[in-house]
């Protein structure tokens, strides 16, 4: 196989019926009154938001905006405006600060200089005011992950990832930034480096190593049984390079599936029950 | 025997697991049929139950006869019609035996059933964890000719179609629920069954989403030179019904004979080569 950005094409109005016919049908299926995302004003929510509304109506989605005082951007909430207004969507904006002050203070070992733990705080916090209004409302929750940032493990467990579906979970990053272009996403919003907004200053980029379009290609060769000589040899990486995302990969298996017990009974959740999804 | 008859393709999605459900639909879908004076009429693979319901599989499946199929054979009975569909079989000898079945009835009742032969354990598929291979392939003489069953998967092995070819089936029946993924597969492999063995083919997909799997439909029939008599719509519920004339196939035989031109002694050398792979 050859590795080059052509494999990464993807027929965009195809995808885009298949992505809004899935959202529409679980919508229905469920007997949801409407759909609720996290909207940061990043391209992957703005995308997911463009979508939500197309399948179901702007009206009928919510858009969240839940900011805090550390990493707040003036762009991303005008960004999320953009998109609300355009696509015509409901929407709240909530400032989280005061709520991650509490946990700070309240948490006897917090240490504000481990912004890992700190930042995840702040992904958990946005999924439980997303569910909130979830529960409230009837609302399906709808994902904004990639598989980009899904295989590399690059998300907080139990936060960001936290949705009732993934529309775009099976979109590379580069093939989001194609498909947010064709559903009319502005240009400024898709040239914004993306970000968790974890801590000040954090781009995904700088924090796993990799331009996208090299991740992108290197993951898509691992997804096709490629191994790590001919995907460092095709795209004039370094071999250590491949391996080691391949081993990010891997070891992050255990924040996408989840539910681990050790088998004691005749059928176990998590291992061998095989259910339909509600 | 007809020569000539009118033939629907029930591309219909399904409710996971709710049989009574799909029953109800089946008998609307055949009501409506007749009304097309529709001869046959033939529904997608697991149309009984929904492609996607895992371990539930163990609570739906039936025996053949079981209640399921007795409903079917008085609906074909009451309606004059041929109706194909899929569903789980529960085999009578055992408990938790389960095939994954196609089912012919006609005006006179239960004609015969075909147990996928091919069950895919790979991608998203996971058939041999939860049914037993079938070890015959189908062939069943009817008023409309003699029909031949296959099961979605089973398109990718020409062995299986040629071999109802050669017990004598004018018109192979390919029940499907294929996700859109492979869309294009099974658009080349349903024109070349048909071209290869000189015979009708129609294919009936699911539609729907189940699980996230979309189901593509895009049911059809082609004829015995690989013409595309009628075509369903892709993704969406549709009927189509048209007319197969057995006829076609005397011409498509003398035009590319391929069964004339066949050579036994290969199956052979094909028998040995495989088991060596």
């Amino acid at each position: 196989m050859e590795l080059t950005s052509s494999v990464l094409d993807i027929d965009l109005r195809e995808v885009e019926t298949q992505i809004t016919r899935f959202i529409r049908e679980y919508f229905e299926k469920t007997g949801s009154e409407g759909i609720v995302l996290g909207l940061s004003g990043g391209i992957d929510s703005c995308t997911i938001a463009t979508l939500s509304a197309k399948a179901i109506g702007g009206r009928r989605v919510l858009g969240l905006m839940l900011p805090e005082r550390e990493t707040y951007r003036e762009d991303d909430v005008k960004h999320a405006q953009t998109i609300v207004r355009k696509f015509k969507l409901k929407s709240r904006l909530c400032d989280i600060t005061p709520v991650l002050e509490a946990f700070y203070g309240s948490i006897p070992i917090f240490e504000p200089s481990e912004k890992v733990s700190k930042g995840n705080i702040k992904a958990r916090t946005r999924m439980i005011y997303i569910y909130y209004y979830a529960n409230k409302s009837n609302l399906l929750v709808c994902g904004s992950s990639d598989k980009s940032e899904t295989m590399m493990g690059y998300f907080t467990k139990w936060g960001d990832v936290a949705a009732d579906i993934y529309p775009i979970m099976d979109l590379y990053k580069t093939q989001v930034q194609r498909l947010a272009q064709h559903m009319g996403v502005p240009e400024e919003i898709i040239m914004k480096p993306p970000s968790p907004a974890l801590w000040p200053g954090q781009t995904a980029e700088r924090e796993l190593g990799i331009k996208y379009e090299t991740l992108d290609l290197i993951l898509y060769g691992l997804e096709h049984f490629m191994t790590g000589k001919e995907i460092a040899e095709q795209l004039i990486v370094e071999e250590e390079l491949v391996n080691e995302i391949k081993l990010k990969w891997l070891s992050a298996e255990h924040k996408r599936r989840m539910l681990l017990t050790t088998k004691l009974a005749y059928r176990t959740v998590g291992a061998d029950f095989r259910l339909k999804r509600g | 025997m007809k020569q000539k008859f009118r033939i629907t393709l029930a591309q219909i999605s399904c409710v996971q697991g709710a049989k009574a459900v799909n029953l109800k639909r089946i008998e609307e879908v055949v009501v409506k049929a007749k009304k097309l004076s529709s001869d046959i009429v033939i529904f997608p693979e697991l149309s009984l139950t929904g492609y996607v319901v895992r371990d539930q599989i163990y609570e739906l499946a039936e025996t053949i006869p079981g209640p399921s199929t007795n409903i079917i054979e008085n609906l074909a009975r009451k309606t004059k019609t041929h109706i194909v569909f899929g569903m789980p079989e529960l085999s009578e000898k055992t408990q938790a035996t389960i095939y994954n079945s196609a089912i012919l009835t006609g005006p006179n009742g239960f004609i015969g059933r075909y147990r996928k032969m091919h069950l895919p354990t790979h991608s998203v598929f996971e058939e041999k964890r939860y049914f037993r291979p079938g070890y015959q392939v189908a062939a069943f003489n009817t008023e409309l000719g003699k029909i031949g069953l296959i099961i979605c998967y089973d398109i990718f092995f020409p062995e299986i179609s040629r071999l109802t070819r050669l017990e004598g089936s004018q018109l192979i029946i390919c029940i499907s629920a294929s996700p859109g993924i492979r869309r294009a597969f099974f658009e080349t492999l349903i024109s070349a069954r048909a071209i290869e063995n000189t015979a009708f083919l129609a294919y009936v997909n699911l539609v729907g989403i189940e699980d996230g799997l979309q189901f593509w439909g895009g049911s059809r029939l082609v004829g015995p030179q690989g013409k595309v008599i009628a075509k369903a719509k892709y993704d969406e519920e549709d009927l189509v019904t048209c007319e197969i004339d057995y006829a076609d196939i005397r011409s498509a035989e003398t035009f590319v004979p391929t069964l004339k031109d066949l050579r036994p002694e290969l199956f052979e050398e094909l028998r040995k080569s495989a088991e060596r792979l």
